[in-house]
C-alpha cells in the first residue's frame, strides 16, 4: 500500500518506515533456488523422487505460510487449518479420479471410481457430476474453503470468540471432517483415501507450483508490509486498543482468515494434483497442528520462517525415515513442540533476525530507549495540523 | 467488573429459566400424555444420560484446570489414556476398577506434577503456547506408552459385581456399568464441588480464580495453587481413564477424541463455573444420542458441533461462563 510521501512536515512522525517490496536477498535466494533446481541432475527424470519431494514441500510451505498469516501476524491460532487444505485437495483428487476412470475404462470395469464400486455404487452420484469438469473442480477447490472460512469467521470473530476458544473449535471442526470422510467412504474413499488417479508428474508442473508459491509469498509480503499488515499486527498485540482506534477488528480477522483459507486450499489442490494420494489424514487435526509447528519452528511473524520450518521438519523426517529413528519420529516432533515453546519462541528465522538486529542496533533495551527518545523528540515539536508555521503567509 | 458480572449473571439466569421452563414443559406434557414419546426414544434418552456421564467424567478434570489455572491442557486425552493403561496394569495384577481408581489418580496426578513443574510453570502467561507445549507432551506420552506397552489393544473387564444389568421400560437392557458411570460422574462432580466450595483450599482456589494479583498480594501462593489444581485435574483425568477403560478398548490413541469432546463440553457449558460441565455434557450427550438414532454418529457429531457453534454465537461465554473469552 503505497502511502504518498507527505509534503507536510508535521506528518513526519506518522510515516512508517518503508521496507522494500523485493529485498535483494530474497531475489538472490530465489534465483539460487531456481538455478539449483534447473541444473539439478534429478530434474531431468520425470519419476525422480527429489523433484516430487520439492513440489510436495512447497505445498506444505504454502500451507505453513497461510497459518503464519493468521497466527504469526494476526494472533488467531487455528488448529483446523487442514480442513481448508483437505477440502481443496479432495475437490481436485475426486475430479481427477472421476476423469481418470472415464479415460481408462479398461482398467476399471465400470465408469465410476474404484472406491465407489467397492461400496456398492453403480453410477456417479448426481452431486458429483459437476466435478467431471476440471475448471469447476478447481473453482470449487478454491471457493468452497474460502466461503467456509468466511462463514466460520463471521460466526466466531464477530462475537469476539478467538484465542483458545477458536483453537478448540477449529480443532473439533477438523476432527469432525475427518470422521465424516471416514464414514462416507463411498464418496470419499474413506480410510484408504483416493489414490491412483494419474497425478501430474511433469516437471513443468513443479514450475507452476514454484510460481504459485512466489505469488503467494508476494501477496503475503504485500499484505503484511502494508497498512493492513500494521493493523493486523496491532490486532494481534492489543485488539482492544486497535478497536478503540476505530478499526473493525472482527472484519480484519475475517479477512485474513479467508485469505489464509484460500492459500491453504490452493496448497491442498496443488498437493493433490502433484502427489497423487489424498487421505483423511490430510484434513485431520494432527496435520493441522504439525503445520503450526513448522511455522513455530521456522519463526512466526516472519514470511520466510514457514518455508524454513516446513522444509526443515519435513526434510528431516524424510532423511530419517529409513533409519531406526523413524519409530521415534513422533517423539521427536513432540519434543520439538516443547523445545520451541520453551526456548525458541521466535523460531529459527525470528531468532536469527533478533540476533542480527541486536548486532546492528544494540540490545533490545537500547532500541527501546532510542525509540522512546525519538518519540519524545517528536512529541516536543508536535503541533496541530492546522497550525501556522512562523513566517507563513496568511492570506 | 462488578457490573459486568451482574449483567452476565442476569443473562445466565434468563438462560437457566428458559432451559428449565422448556424441560418442565416437556415433562408435564409427557406426564399428562399430551405428547407421547415412543419407547425407543426414551431408551435412547437413557443412553444419552450415560453418554453425558462419560462426558462429565472426562471433562471435569479439564474444566478445573482450564477454569482455575487457565491452562489449555491438550494432553488431557493422553492423561486419560495413561489412566486407562494404569487400570489395565492393575487388572493384570488382579485388581479391579475399584482398586484402579485410586492408583490411576495417584499415577496421573504425579504425571501432572511432573508436567507442571517441568514445562507449564514457565509459560502460564502464554496460553496459546501452553496449548502447543501440552500437545507436545501428549504426543510424547503416546509414544512412550506405545514403547512400553506395545501397539496391541488392551481390554479391561468391568468388576464382577457390575456385570449384568437392569431392565428399563420397554424391556431395554441397561447394564449396571452404565449406572456405575452415572454414579461416578455424580461422585466426581460432588468431590470437586466439595473441594472448591467447602474447603480452605477451595477458598484460595476461588480467590486465585477471581483475581490472581489480589489473591497473591493477600499472601496466597498462587503458583502453588496452580500446581495443586493441575495435579488434582490430572488425577481426575486418571480416574476418568480407569473408569472408562472397561467400555473402550485401551489403546494409545483412545484419549484424543475424549479431550476434544471435553473441550466442547466446556466451551458450551462455560469456563470457570463447574455447573457448566454437567449442563454442557447433558445437552451434548442427549443431542448426540438422539440425532444418532435417526442417522449415524457422524451426523450426530456434526450437527452437535454446528449447534455448539451457533450456541456460542448466542452465549459467547458458554451457558454458565462469566469471564471474558480470550
Amino acid at each position: 500500500m503505497a502511502m504518498k510521501p507527505s509534503a507536510r512536515p508535521e506528518a513526519r512522525g506518522r510515516r512508517i518506515r518503508r521496507t522494500r517490496m523485493f529485498p535483494l536477498w530474497a531475489l538472490l535466494l530465489g534465483a539460487l533456488v531456481m538455478a539449483l533446481i534447473g541444473t539439478s541432475p534429478y530434474y531431468g527424470g520425470t519419476d525422480s523422487y527429489v523433484v516430487q519431494l520439492i513440489g510436495k514441500f512447497l505445498c506444505f510451505a504454502i500451507f505453513a505460510l497461510s497459518i503464519d498469516l493468521i497466527w504469526g501476524f494476526t494472533g488467531i491460532l487455528s488448529l483446523g487449518q487442514a480442513v481448508y487444505f483437505g477440502i481443496g485437495a479432495y475437490f481436485v483428487a475426486l475430479s481427477m479420479k472421476i476423469n481418470y476412470t472415464l479415460t481408462h475404462p479398461t482398467r476399471y470395469g465400470g465408469k465410476i471410481p474404484d472406491f465407489m464400486e467397492w461400496n456398492g455404487l453403480t453410477e456417479l452420484p448426481g452431486f458429483m457430476e459437476p466435478l467431471m469438469s476440471t475448471p469447476i473442480a478447481i473453482i470449487g477447490a478454491l471457493v468452497v474453503p474460502t466461503l467456509l472460512a468466511l462463514f466460520f469467521g463471521v460466526i466466531t470473530f464477530k462475537r469476539h470468540i478467538y484465542g483458545v476458544y477458536c483453537a478448540v473449535i477449529t480443532l473439533a471442526e477438523s476432527l469432525i471432517l475427518q470422521d465424516f470422510i471416514i464414514e462416507y467412504q463411498a464418496y470419499t474413499g474413506g480410510f484408504n483415501g483416493i489414490t491412483d488417479y494419474g497425478n501430474i508428474r511433469e516437471p513443468a508442473f513443479l514450475w507452476f507450483i514454484i510460481a504459485v508459491t512466489v505469488a503467494f509469498f508476494i501477496i503475503a509480503r504485500f499484505l503484511t508490509h502494508s497498512r493492513i499488515g500494521t493493523v493486523l499486527k496491532s490486532v494481534r498485540d492489543n485488539d482492544v486498543r486497535a478497536q478503540f482506534m476505530g478499526y473493525n477488528v472482527a472484519n480484519y480477522r475475517i479477512f485474513v482468515f479467508c485469505v489464509s483459507a484460500f492459500m491453504s486450499a490452493a496448497a491442498g489442490a496443488m498437493y493433490a494434483a502433484w502427489v497423487g494420494i489424498v487421505s483423511f489424514l490430510d484434513t485431520g487435526p494432527l496435520f493441522s497442528v504439525e503445520a503450526v509447528v513448522w511455522t513455530a519452528v521456522g519463526g512466526r511473524a516472519t514470511l520466510i520462517g514457514p518455508f524454513v520450518g516446513a522444509f526443515l521438519v519435513r526434510g528431516l523426517e524424510f532423511m530419517l525415515s529409513g533409519s531406526w529413528f523413524a519409530d521415534y519420529w513422533q517423539f521427536f516432533i513432540g519434543a520439538l513442540f516443547i523445545a520451541v515453546v520453551l526456548w525458541i519462541p521466535d523460531g529459527i528465522v525470528g531468532s536469527i533476525g533478533n540476533w542480527l538486529r541486536k548486532r546492528r542496533t544494540g540490545s533490545v533495551r537500547q532500541i527501546r530507549e532510542d525509540a522512546d527518545q525519538r518519540a519524545h523528540d517528536q512529541q516536543r515539536d508536535w503541533e496541530p495540523a492546522g497550525a501556522r508555521k512562523p513566517g507563513e503567509e496568511v492570506v | 467488573m462488578l457490573s459486568e458480572r451482574a449483567t452476565t449473571l442476569q443473562t445466565t439466569n434468563l438462560w437457566l429459566i428458559a432451559l428449565g421452563a422448556a424441560v418442565a414443559l416437556l415433562v408435564v406434557l409427557v406426564a399428562t400424555g399430551t405428547i407421547t414419546i415412543s419407547q425407543r426414544y426414551i431408551s435412547q434418552m437413557m443412553i444419552g444420560v450415560s453418554v453425558a456421564a462419560i462426558l462429565v467424567i472426562a471433562a471435569v478434570g479439564l474444566a478445573i484446570i482450564f477454569g482455575v489455572a487457565g491452562v489449555i491442557n491438550m494432553a488431557h486425552g493422553q492423561f486419560i489414556m495413561v489412566g486407562a493403561y494404569t487400570a489395565a496394569v492393575v487388572g493384570q495384577l488382579g485388581g479391579n476398577t475399584f482398586v484402579a481408581i485410586p492408583v490411576a489418580f495417584a499415577v496421573v496426578a504425579l504425571l501432572g506434577l511432573i508436567v507442571e513443574r517441568g514445562i507449564i510453570q514457565w509459560i502460564y502467561d502464554r496460553p496459546l503456547e501452553t496449548l502447543l507445549a501440552t500437545w507436545g507432551v501428549g504426543i510424547i506420552l503416546e509414544v512412550l506408552v506405545k514403547v512400553i506397552f506395545g501397539p496391541e489393544l488392551y481390554y479391561v473387564g468391568a468388576p464382577r459385581m457390575l456385570d449384568g444389568g437392569i431392565r428399563l421400560i420397554g424391556r431395554l437392557p441397561y447394564p449396571y456399568y452404565r449406572l456405575f458411570l452415572i454414579g461416578m460422574a455424580i461422585l466426581m462432580l460432588a468431590v470437586t464441588f466439595y473441594l472448591v466450595f467447602k474447603t480452605n483450599f477451595g477458598l484460595k482456589v476461588r480467590a486465585v480464580r477471581r483475581n490472581r494479583a489480589m489473591a497473591g498480594s493477600l499472601g496466597i501462593n498462587t503458583a502453588r495453587i496452580d500446581m495443586l489444581i493441575f495435579m488434582f485435574g490430572s488425577g481426575l483425568a486418571g480416574v476418568a481413564g480407569a473408569v472408562l477403560a472397561p467400555i473402550k478398548s485401551v489403546s494409545t490413541t483412545m484419549g484424543f477424541s475424549y479431550a476434544v469432546d471435553s473441550y466442547m463440553v466446556i466451551v458450551l457449558g462455560g469456563v470457570g463455573n463447574l455447573l457448566g460441565v454437567p449442563t454442557g455434557a447433558f445437552i451434548i450427550g442427549e443431542a448426540e444420542t438422539l440425532i444418532a438414532t435417526g442417522t449415524n454418529s457422524v451426523i450426530g457429531k456434526l450437527l452437535v458441533f454446528v449447534f455448539i457453534v451457533v450456541a456460542i454465537r448466542i452465549v459467547p461465554r458458554g451457558i454458565f461462563g462469566y469471564q471474558e473469552r480470550r
